[in-house]
């Protein structure tokens, strides 16, 4: 658990208070917990598993049981697991709702992943916008909406695969994208900074939507300007998941073993795990939510609702009980008549 | 020279007829010849076979692609084979080597069928080499038959993937095949070890063929060392053509990291030795003589026994997206057909109405001048008889 952040910045108090008290920047559900929902995308042996337990501080998804030699030409089926985990940071308590996807990426034909995925995050807003028209609402609805996908990019050196760049295309206008590298510790630091170009490069040509921690439009803080530039600098996070804690100098500290050295996982200069962990937890988790409450679920309800797609290029599924009726989306060819010519020629 | 068995007869030995130097022969007559060997890379794109070739070749061989053409590569999704020739020279020995690179296998979304244009490229090799065979003049065959493959195997630390169990199994089964495990310095070592034995088990439950390297030798160091190479399948490999310092001030080939330097060959490391060892150093003319004797033969046979001597290679059916993509063309192309003489039967209609239109006003405009004419007529008529002009 990383330190006391010491940025409490105080409020300036009103004429009238007495007191100047910390900004509330933190929610205000002490004693509940702070809903989160995260997604963990990405093909099997990245470190998805390893990343949320280091984050965690705790086994939360046991080691993957390995499964039958004979059937391991048979690709499994993508699945949705939840865990549920409550976490503590900095004073704030936090619920945090971890959806991973096993199996995503694992088969010959990985075509139907991104509308498995799609459809799940969408089914949350749906439900949100079940209850909203409610005429009796439930006071204790839960709210499942996804504030945050963490994509793991596999370390290849070069650039986003074929399924890397479809994913995140895909889905980046419906959810938070983080992309992350995992294993990051099978790159050199300057095979790092080339790679982490490159895969930027290939989201801006692209045109990509992912989360590049945008300044929010009544942010003036310079200081938040500048930390958001940071953050944005240091995309994707390169991330090292830890296997065992060792004492160095009294200290436990959370390492990963080889012959040839030893990687801390906390350690700044081994991997950006500890500033994605306090991205996630602390600095902005209300920017996550918020966007996502505030920003994408209404873009999907203002599309859901008037039936009309109006983000091109992502295959969103209208629903066909959409209260006004579709226009012809699909560009079915109306034949034109030709224009007649001016001077006829007359049979006579 | 190497232990020649004991004749039968002791005397023998003392003088012999000289049948003993043979080898000698043969290896003035192989030295003289050089040799030609052929190795495949097969595996993912990112998972280090260009890095690995030109480690083993201590040259850059292959010239690693520029982001550019990589950008480029992934929208064509298609498998390629690519072969880069080099003659490698080393105390007066020389090899004639080959090696075949595939980019795009496994890299897209939808890699059903991606190990075909391998496994293709393999059989065509045996095919041409069968051929050159049965002419009449066999002088200066190109033999491009595949020796070795290597298949990259990415370290995911939990088992193959199925589409690594399917090529694996199709490559396997007509060439040798040598699994390799990628960038290894990313699996501690517990982590390696447990995935190297994951990874046999499913080679031996999905019986994949695997190139097995014999183990008796003629002298006991070479059996303890074969006997440690075939330990070590699958290869854990790390490649490096760059020259790094370690902390206690060696230089050496390796991936120097924050924290410490992988070496490429310290066998506390990786595999990198006992692949080139076997590669090269100890296995190269068995892995040749396999191919020919084994693997080439047995293609041989099967196509002998179905064709007759002569005949061409049935072609197999085409692939299968080439097809998808034909009959999605034949469809657009149809329909726009369609909708062009559509478009021209709605333009005739047109005009043939415009035609009738026009046609039913100069008919009117016809009969409204007949009208007149009558009625001119009528008037002439009615009118003066004396006129000259006008006739009765």
């Amino acid at each position: 658990m990383k330190e006391g952040s010491g940025e409490e910045q105080n409020v300036a108090p009103s004429v009238y208070s007495h007191v100047s008290r910390p900004g509330s920047h933190r929610y205000k559900s002490a004693k509940k917990g702070l809903p989160f929902n995260v997604m963990l995308v990405g093909e099997s042996g990245l470190g998805r598993t390893t990343f949320l337990n280091t984050l965690c501080e705790r086994v939360v998804i046991p080691p993957r049981e390995a499964g039958n030699c004979e059937q391991a030409h048979i690709a499994e089926p993508m699945q949705f697991k939840h865990y549920t985990v409550d976490m503590e940071e900095d004073g704030m308590k936090i619920v945090l709702n971890i959806i991973d996807t096993p199996g995503f990426g694992d088969g010959i034909d990985n075509e139907n992943c991104f509308t498995r995925i799609q459809e799940y995050i969408e089914m949350q807003y749906d439900n949100v916008l079940a209850e909203e028209n409610r005429i009796k609402r439930n006071t204790k609805f839960t709210d499942t909406r996804i504030h945050a996908l963490l994509y793991f990019i596999t370390p290849t050196g070069h650039s986003l695969r074929e399924i890397d760049v479809e994913l995140m295309r895909r889905l980046g206008s419906r959810i938070n994208i983080i992309p992350v590298i995992g294993r990051s510790d099978s790159l050199t630091p300057r095979e790092l900074v080339l790679f982490k170009q490159r895969v930027m490069n290939d989201i801006s040509a692209n045109g990509i939507p992912i989360f590049n921690f945008p300044n929010s439009d009544d942010d003036e803080d310079e200081e938040s300007v500048e930390e958001n530039a940071e953050l944005r600098a240091m995309l994707p996070f390169a991330v090292v998941g830890c296997e065992e804690v060792i004492n160095e100098e009294g200290r436990p500290v959370r390492v990963r073993k080889y012959p040839w050295g030893v990687v801390q996982v906390d350690n700044d200069e081994h991997s950006d795990f500890d500033r994605l962990r306090y991205v996630l937890l602390n600095s902005h988790i209300a920017d996550l939510r918020d966007r996502t409450q505030n920003g994408l679920y209404e873009l999907y309800r203002t599309e859901k609702l008037s039936g009309t797609n109006i983000i091109a290029g992502t295959a969103a599924a209208t629903n066909p009980a959409a209260v006004a009726p579709t226009a012809a989306a699909t560009g079915s060819p109306v034949v034109q008549p030709p224009m007649v010519p001016q001077s006829h020629p007359v049979a006579a | 020279m190497s232990a020649t068995e004991a004749s039968a007869n002791p005397q023998a030995t003392a003088g012999g007829i000289g049948i003993a130097n043979l080898p000698n022969q043969l290896h003035k007559i192989v030295t003289k010849k050089g040799t030609n060997f052929s190795l495949m890379v097969v595996g993912e794109s990112g998972t280090g076979k260009t890095t690995f070739i030109n480690t083993l070749l201590t040259t850059e061989l292959i010239e690693p692609l520029d982001d550019a053409t990589r950008r480029k590569k992934q929208l064509d999704k298609t498998v390629d084979i690519n072969i880069h020739k080099a003659e490698l020279e080393e105390k007066m020995f020389s090899v004639k080597l080959n090696v075949v690179d595939t980019p795009g296998f496994g890299d897209y979304v939808d890699n059903n069928d991606c190990w075909l244009p391998v496994v293709d490229f393999i059989e065509n090799q045996y095919e041409q080499y069968l051929r050159q065979e049965q002419q009449p003049v066999r002088k200066g065959i190109v033999d491009m038959r595949v020796h070795a493959c290597l298949y990259f195997i990415r370290p995911n630390g939990h088992t193959l993937k199925p589409l690594d169990v399917r090529a694996m199994k199709a490559i396997g089964a007509r060439v040798n095949l040598i699994p390799v495990i990628a960038k290894a310095d990313t699996l501690s070592p517990t982590a390696l070890r447990q995935f190297k034995k994951r990874v046999m088990d499913v080679i031996d439950a999905q019986s994949i063929r695997i190139y097995q390297p014999p183990v008796e030798s003629d002298d006991g160091n070479s059996e303890e060392r074969n006997r440690e190479i075939i330990s070590a399948v699958p290869f854990a490999i790390i490649g490096s053509t760059l020259e790094v310092k370690t902390e206690d001030g060696r230089r050496v080939k390796g991936r120097q990291y924050p924290w410490g330097v992988a070496e490429v060959e310290n066998d506390q490391h990786c595999d990198f030795r006992k692949l080139r060892s076997l590669l090269i150093r100890t296995h190269m003319l068995d892995l040749i003589s396999t191919t020919e004797e084994s693997h080439y033969d047995k293609y041989r046979t099967t196509q002998m026994k179905t064709r007759k001597f002569g005949e061409p290679k049935p072609k197999k059916s085409e692939n299968k997206k080439f097809r998808e993509e034909e009959e999605a063309l034949r469809k657009r192309f149809t329909e726009k057909v369609k909708l062009e003489e559509n478009r021209f039967r709605q333009w005739e209609q047109k005009l043939i109405a415009e035609r009738d239109r026009l046609n039913k006003d100069l008919e009117q405009e016809h009969n409204l001048v007949k009208q007149l004419e009558s009625e001119i007529e009528a008037i002439s008529n009615a009118g003066s008889p004396n006129n000259k002009f006008f006739r009765k």
